[in-house]
């Protein structure tokens, strides 16, 4: 049941018939971990908050740095310095004091991982490395766990939905099998703001479509999108059968 | 055969197959992803799979930032 404050906070929400008051139940009791606190967890550990997600677990060990501000629009100049996850922990209850917010402040391993993974129907990865991609993505097989991945740099965005609750998931090692390889990051390549907004906002939504039961148009999908033409490519990722980490799901 | 790799037009042998078409473009591959006609082709196909006339291909590299 919605308090009467939550129906005045939601009543947007509850005008969609898509989401309407069951949807917003859904969302009140649901877990979402979001992993990394940057330019893509920013925007979208915010419209999370706002919309009534009613636990998040936000993970980080960063301190804000100055040249994080340029993106991270979660943060304020006089933050530089603090952790993130405190700041922005501080930032979601003053958004919306109705969730409940728990912040992890250290760089997890596998075995944390999976420890918080038991406690959460959702992760998005928001990280700003490739180790870090590939240890979410098969620690999210293995407790079969829906991951949304979005990632950034330049002008670029990737965006894709794994629903590791059904056996047909693809997974990101499909997609990009080594992880030793040299990948695209924010600090040797440079980033746009809004471009890692865009798809940190991105998949906030798709957090909640998949929260309230809204069929994704990104399952087992890979969107590129283009910030120089704002242009959208979709690619089908087929569950490989011999991937060494999602191949042997049964 | 003709086909396409990143919206440019490139002209390959016939039956080439994936792997013979990267060597031919001497790009590095590091961390990349190739589809074609907009299915991801995993990188343990592309020794064996086959191209075909008017095949669109795309090649991209994996982005970690965020």
């Amino acid at each position: 049941m919605l308090t009467e404050s939550e129906i005045l906070r939601y009543s947007p929400h509850l005008l969609l018939d898509d989401l309407g008051e069951s949807g917003q139940e859904k969302l009140k009791n649901s877990h979402v971990l979001i992993i990394g606190m940057g330019g893509l967890g920013s925007p979208a550990a915010m419209y999370l908050a706002a919309a009534g997600v009613g636990t998040l677990v936000i993970a980080d060990f960063d301190h804000l740095e100055q040249s994080n501000l340029q993106r991270q629009i979660g943060y304020q100049t006089d933050d530089i310095g603090a952790p993130k996850v405190q700041l922005m922990k501080h930032r979601l209850l003053m958004i919306n004091p109705q969730i409940r917010v728990r912040t992890v402040n250290t760089k997890m391993d596998e075995s944390q991982l999976l420890l918080e993974l038991m406690m959460v129907n959702l992760v998005l990865d928001c990280t700003d490395n490739m180790a870090s991609r590939q240890m979410i993505n098969a620690a999210c097989v293995e407790a079969r766990v829906p991951l949304i991945v979005g990632a950034a740099i330049r002008m670029e965005g990737q965006l894709m939905l794994f629903d590791h609750s059904q056996s047909d998931a693809a997974c990101y090692h499909c997609l990009f099998a080594n992880s030793d390889e040299q990948a695209l990051n924010c600090s040797n390549s440079g980033v746009l703001g809004p471009v890692v907004g865009t798809i940190g906002t991105l998949q906030a939504l798709e957090a909640i479509k998949y929260i309230v039961g809204l069929p994704s148009g990104i399952k087992n999908r890979l969107k590129l999108f283009d910030g120089k033409t704002l242009e959208w490519q979709t690619f089908k990722i087929t569950k490989d059968a011999q991937c060494s980490v999602c191949g042997q799901k049964k | 055969m003709n086909i396409t790799v990143n919206g440019s037009e490139l002209e390959i042998a016939a039956n080439s197959t994936v792997e013979a078409l990267l060597k031919n473009l001497d790009k590095p591959l590091n961390g990349s992803a190739l589809a074609v006609n907009e299915n991801i082709i995993r990188r343990s196909q592309w020794a064996e799979y086959k191209l075909c006339d008017g095949d669109k291909i795309s090649l991209f590299q994996a982005i970690a930032g965020g």
